[in-house]
């Protein structure tokens, strides 16, 4: 073996933490440079990790033993009966811990042994005690648990099994009590009496209604599989009853381990095949209510076909990255695909099991069944369902015949799902702004360019290159991809921008360069750009009516670009365009997005209407949804966010500052929603006469969003708030400056910050071209020493002007005297 | 279990030819505990080493000492019992694979776990030995990781350097490691 040298080492160590590709070559340029021996040797090592990683992951996991395993290494003969070591749980047989006397072992799980106990004191009754054998923090394991057993203690529902206590044993290991509970793991009832596919959904619907209940007192269960789900008999009708609340939280902390531990969290992890891809990333992510549903998925698949939908053992043998990057990544075979991929034999068992014929099983699956189990299956959790009772809702539609929520997926989704997976390191978390196509009004735009281009060049010219031109065309696109990929995005620009408008061509390939470059152009406040990039993925994208609501959040990336380019025309049109593509959705997230991105600006009575019913939809999902303590995750408080805008702009000052307070009432909201619900407060206020409180709001609002543009964008996230709630943070806060601050219209207007009269006029108007055919107005804006030409023209049947800026800023020349803050 | 105790006070207060010793006395000690347990088991399950080794040394401590030393000298002769054995019995699979026909153990008396990579243990083994000859802190440390499952802290308190220096060598091991096997299939 060759032998190593620290620098070496240190280099490759070094080289390791860097997760970026690029930086990372960039670091080992540095590191290494002049050294060739030093590149290879590192580069070497390099190739080698991973490799490395999945062989003793892999080792660790398999590192078994049996008892004739060190008997027979030995050569010693087996033990014999008293010559046994007496283990901590064997001596408690009849033994006490705490009040509990420990009757008998009724099971043994991945993680522990369950005992029949019986309770003395404050009562006497039978329960089931579960003690943890692994060795672990056993103080903080229980510690965990009290915290959660307040709320745990809460929950009254006829197929939850209760936990009732926790405590140490004597020989420090943590042990759990829980509601008794006799009866059968879920899949083994199922299969022993043959169940038909409808009474199994039955007890589906009803583990379902009691994850409900669960979160609905902020309980996630964290851990939901078919060893805890045990079905008893009740006067001969079975009743399935959930376990082992509260236990996988308080083991693992609420995250599973670092990776120092990670053994025994192994141990811990019976069953990777029913983790949520949010847990498998085993950070500090935040876990929620839908990773249980997740959970709750899986365990549909697996009633419907008797398999999960990764092979556990698979998993859990390839390695702890194999397992993460399978359940992160890899799309999971729909259930009827399962079914006809499996051979006759093992079929023919599930068919059994079901009571029906192998050939009828497959075809009842297809369908409504797989796309439910598919949508409780989604990688972005956002797409799955958001409660389990609107789980149950569909399936009990399915039951009676009634058409479901979830529906296949469109073929641009599949098509999202195809990019997703090609997609540049940008780690957008947005899918593919395809649904931003459908004549948004940007083509009009494109138009204007392609015939700048064309006049300025010879028309004779033009046909000769043409060919060529495509041809050129494609392989720009191409060489963009590739360093979009490589996250070189200036190169990836420049490639672009070697493309004529008029070649542009519908690909997969154009649309993922176009959106990536569209976003980093965003980020770094390059909005003209960014919103051409937009427009050239409009052209290069597939039309299909899409109403989900990725969809509508590309909505939202869409729209923030226009208003900052002052397009107020783009902006009205797309508006519209958004409004008639999402007309009569029934999703509630795709409706709140749709009212969020169409409320930047204050609009017209028709558009207030058509949005009216979006919002009603919006409104009915909150009131669905349970007290505003439901979890809902960090994207529901847009939800009251969007109604609050809505009424703002109907002038129900009253009730918009009441849907802005109860957004702030949402446990978990990320710094964008705060900072938008502020300033809907600060603009509701100033409109009831509240000056100070106004004010006050406005400058909570401020100093966030200001930081957040104090430099580039980030991406951001559903924690932080993305790039983009942030732009139309900004773009509220102006006008709420300006209504606030300023004299101005009380319209999306940039408005001066200081209370100073509006300045006389200066010098003369600069000669040029106007765009307009009418200008009304010209204005000056002024802030830090940038200066913009602002042309304001009234468009006829719409009641708010419309705004050009200038992209320069030497300016000499204004005439009128309104003044304008640049942000 | 008292020898062990013994031996291990023994070697805090410094006495190095005490570890031999104590090796012994662990792989008896984990050898009886896996057999008390497994016997009571359906045939034909396992338990993970790591496991072993840690109820090994609650049951050494139920009465007390838990003291930070020892268990690390503990873990340490654990870790290296763990090894013997898995290797030990690794070998004789592959042994009996090869229809070397030295022991006359009925195969289906032989409950092993499912899917061990038994040769991938042993190349990781002879791998190990190399590495041992080169860089003898680095194979310490695989040794303490793999075979212990001792977490990076454990390992940086019983060898006495810092975690970073144990995370680092251990990524460094890992990699070199696999480099040589690699080249060897």
């Amino acid at each position: 073996m060759k032998p190593s040298t620290p620098l070496e080492d240190g280099v490759y160590y070094a080289a390791i933490q860097i997760e970026d590709p690029a930086r990372r070559k960039a670091f080992l340029d540095q590191a290494c440079a002049g050294d060739a021996q030093l590149r290879a040797a590192v580069e070497e090592l390099l190739d080698a990790r991973a490799g490395a990683e999945r062989l003793f992951a892999q080792g660790a996991l398999a590192l078994n033993v049996s008892a004739e395993t060190l008997q027979a290494a030995n050569g010693a003969p087996p033990l014999a009966g008293d010559d046994r070591v007496k283990l901590p749980d064997d001596e408690q047989l009849g033994g006490r811990i705490g009040h509990y006397r420990l009757v008998q072992k009724i099971g043994e799980g991945g993680c522990g042994t369950v005992y029949l106990a019986e309770q003395e004191e404050p009562v006497r009754r039978s329960v089931a005690l579960k003690i943890i054998k692994l060795g672990m923090d056993t103080k903080n394991v229980i510690a965990r648990f009290t915290a959660e057993s307040q709320a745990l203690a809460l929950m009254d529902h006829a197929n939850i099994a209760r936990a009732l206590d926790a405590g140490a044993t004597d020989t420090g290991r943590p042990y759990f009590v829980m509601e008794l509970v006799r009866g059968q793991k879920i899949t083994d009832y199922c299969d022993q009496r043959n169940l038909d596919i409808r009474p199994r959904l039955d007890l589906f619907l009803q583990i379902c209604h009691a994850i409900q209940h669960a979160h609905q007192k902020g309980i996630i269960h964290r851990d939901i599989k078919p060893s805890n789900i045990l079905v008893t008999q009740d006067d001969g009708v079975p009743v399935p009853k959930v376990i082992d609340f509260g236990i996988a939280k308080a083991i693992t902390g609420g995250r599973l381990a670092n990776n120092t531990v990670f053994t025994a969290s192994e141990q811990f992890m019976g069953t990777p095949a029913y983790m949520s891809p949010e847990q498998a990333q085993m950070n500090s992510v935040d876990v929620d209510t839908r990773s249980d549903i997740y959970s709750l998925g899986v365990l549909l698949y697996e009633l419907l076909t008797g398999k999960t939908p990764f092979d556990p053992r698979e998993l859990t043998e390839t390695g702890l990255d194999n397992m993460r990057h399978t359940l992160r990544e890899m799309e999971p075979p729909r259930p009827s695909a399962m079914l006809a991929a499996l051979p006759a034999g093992e079929l023919a068992e599930a068919a059994l099991h079901r009571h029906i014929e192998p050939g009828r099983l497959t075809a009842l699956v297809r369908g409504d069944l797989d796309w439910i189990v598919i949508k409780t299956l989604e990688k972005d959790r956002a797409r799955r369902y958001e409660t389990a009772s609107e789980l149950a809702l569909d399936i009990q539609r399915y039951l009676n015949s009634e058409p479901v929520l979830a529906s296949p997926p469109s073929r641009i989704y599949q098509f999202q799902k195809l990019v997703r997976r090609n997609r540049a390191t940008f780690a957008a978390a947005v899918a593919v702004t395809a649904a931003l196509c459908l004549g948004l009004g940007l083509s009009t735009w494109l138009f204007f360019k392609e015939r700048q281009a064309h006049q300025e060049a010879d028309l004779q010219k033009q046909r000769a290159v043409d060919l060529r031109g495509k041809a050129d065309a494609r392989e720009n696109i191409t060489l963009a991809a590739i360093a979009v990929n490589r996250g070189d995005f200036e190169e990836a620009n420049a490639r672009v921008q070697k493309i004529p408008v008029a070649y542009f061509y519908p690909s997969l390939e154009a649309a993922n360069v176009f959106r990536s470059l569209g976003v980093w152009h965003a980020l770094h406040g390059r909005w003209m750009e960014a919103s051409y990039q937009f427009a050239g993925l409009l052209q290069v994208n597939q039309f299909e009516n899409d109403q989900s609501d990725a969809a509508a959040r590309d909505l939202l990336e869409a729209g923030a670009p226009l208003i900052e380019i002052a397009d107020q025309d783009r902006y009205e049109h797309f508006r519209r365009e958004a409004i008639r593509r999402f007309a009569g959705t029934t999703n509630p997230v795709a409706a709140e997005r749709v009212v969020r991105a169409s409320l930047l600006v204050p609009a017209s009575l028709t558009t207030m209407n058509s949005l009216s019913l979006l919002a009603e939809v919006v409104a009915k999902s909150l009131a669905t949804a349970g007290s505003s303590a439901a979890p809902g995750g960090l994207e529901a408080p847009w939800k009251p966010i969007a109604l609050a805008l809505m009424e703002y702009r109907q002038g129900h000052w009253a009730e918009a500052a009441d849907r802005g307070r109860a957004s702030l009432t949402f446990p978990d909201k990320n710094p964008a929603e705060i900072a938008t619900a502020r300033l809907i407060l600060s603009l509701c206020d100033h409109r009831l006469g509240q000056d100070a409180e106004a004010l006050a709001e406005l400058a909570l609002a401020r100093t966030p969003i200001q930081a957040q543009f104090s430099q580039d964008l980030i991406q951001g996230g559903e924690a932080e708030g993305y790039w983009f709630d942030w732009a139309m943070a900004r773009i509220l806060m102006r006008e709420a400056i300006g209504l606030i601050e300023g004299s101005a219209q009380p319209v999306n207007v940039p408005a001066n910050p200081s209370k100073a009269d509006p300045p006389k006029p200066q010098a003369t108007l600069m000669p040029g071209r106007c765009p307009f055919a009418q200008p009304a107005r010209i204005f000056m804006a002024d802030f830090g020493g940038r200066r913009r030409l602002y042309l304001r023209a009234q468009r006829f049947g719409i009641a708010t002007p419309t705004f050009r800026r200038s992209r320069t800023d030497e300016y000499s020349g204004i005439q009128a005297g309104w003044i304008y803050a640049n942000s | 279990m008292n020898d062990i105790t013994v031996v291990l006070q023994s070697l805090g207060r410094g006495g190095s030819q005490a570890s031999e010793q104590l090796l012994t006395l662990v792989y008896e000690e984990l050898r009886r505990l896996a057999a008390a347990r497994m016997a009571r088991e359906s045939p034909g399950q396992t338990i993970q080493a790591t496991a072993l080794v840690h109820e090994a040394w609650l049951q050494l401590t139920a009465n007390g000492d838990r003291n930070w030393q020892n268990r690390a000298h503990f873990f340490g002769a654990a870790a290296d019992a763990m090894r013997r054995i898995l290797i030990d019995n690794a070998r004789r699979k592959a042994r009996l694979k090869h229809g070397g026909g030295q022991s006359r153990v009925n195969i289906e008396d032989v409950q092993l776990a499912e899917r061990t990579p038994d040769e991938d243990v042993l190349l990781i083994d002879e791998a190990l030995e190399r590495l041992q000859a080169e860089d003898p802190e680095k194979a310490r440390i695989v040794v303490m990781k793999f075979f212990g499952g001792l977490t990076n802290e454990e390992v940086a308190q019983s060898l006495g350097i810092s975690e970073r220096t144990v995370d680092r060598q251990w990524a460094c091991a890992k990699a070199r490691l696999f480099r040589w096997i690699r080249e060897q299939r």
